[in-house]
């Protein structure tokens, strides 16, 4: 009977870290496309609404879901409470949120890159380099898709039959 | 009795698990590692095959050379 019951544990353990893991790789598509729309949207509040950065980035955190909200508000306390150049109010935010996401170090560098030159040009320049970090983020998004359409089944089904094997291996 | 028919289900148990696990390895395109996960099914089989027949010749020995 004791048996029996470790072995559905044992079961529902495995299985629930496939289902986590395919969780997270197809997280990862989602959040690139937030971050994509993050991205047009400060882009519209920078060419047509001549907003200030900090107060553009105020209004992004209220229009996005979670992590890039608190992101985006950590970015715009920075800027309007300490003393600070955008660059490394950037990088600072960037790297407090960058935990809780499931993005991976290519898009890490894409949007530091993207911090060292926001704020520094004027607005038609500032829209190229925009430009240019979207067209990054398509290839990074191109990617993730890929991989979630070849791993996310077979997480989940590896989660499953590794707890099988297991079982059958320790009875 | 008991015990070899144990043994013949969880070898099947075993070799079912395994061929699975390679054919979804196989399917996204990591052959390698379903080659190892074979392997080390095969081994273990191996291992578990080897103590029943060393059982075997232990009692044929004490059935026909009179020791212990």
């Amino acid at each position: 009977m004791i048996k029996l019951f470790g072995a559905v544990l044992i079961i529902v353990a495995t299985t629930l870290v496939g289902f986590e893991f395919s969780r997270h790789l197809s997280e990862r598509p989602r959040q690139l496309r937030l971050l994509k729309s993050a991205l047009q949207s400060l882009e519209a509040e920078i060419m047509y609404g001549h907003t200030p950065l900090h107060e553009a980035s105020r209004r992004l955190a209220a229009q996005l879901a979670k992590p890039l909200s608190t992101f985006f508000h950590s970015f715009s306390k920075k800027l309007t409470d300490t003393e600070t150049t955008v660059n490394e109010a950037w990088e600072k935010s960037l790297k407090e949120i960058w935990k809780s996401t499931a993005l991976k170090r290519g898009e890490y560098e894409i949007m530091k890159q993207f911090g060292e030159t926001l704020g520094r040009h004027d607005r038609i320049s500032q829209q190229k380099q925009i430009q240019l970090t979207l067209a990054h983020l398509e290839r990074e998004e191109a990617d993730a898709y890929d991989k979630q359409a070849k791993y996310e089944r077979m997480a989940k089904s590896l989660g499953f039959l590794s707890g099988l094997l297991l079982i059958i291996l320790l009875i | 009795m008991g015990l070899d028919v144990d043994i013949i289900f969880k070898i099947a148990g075993v070799g079912i698990v395994v061929a699975f696990l390679h054919t979804i390895l196989d399917q996204v395109g990591k052959k390698e590692y379903a080659q190892w996960v074979t392997l080390f099914g095969f081994i273990y089989i191996l291992f578990m095959v080897a103590s029943v027949v060393d059982n075997l010749f232990q009692k044929i020995k004490s059935v026909f050379l009179f020791q212990g």
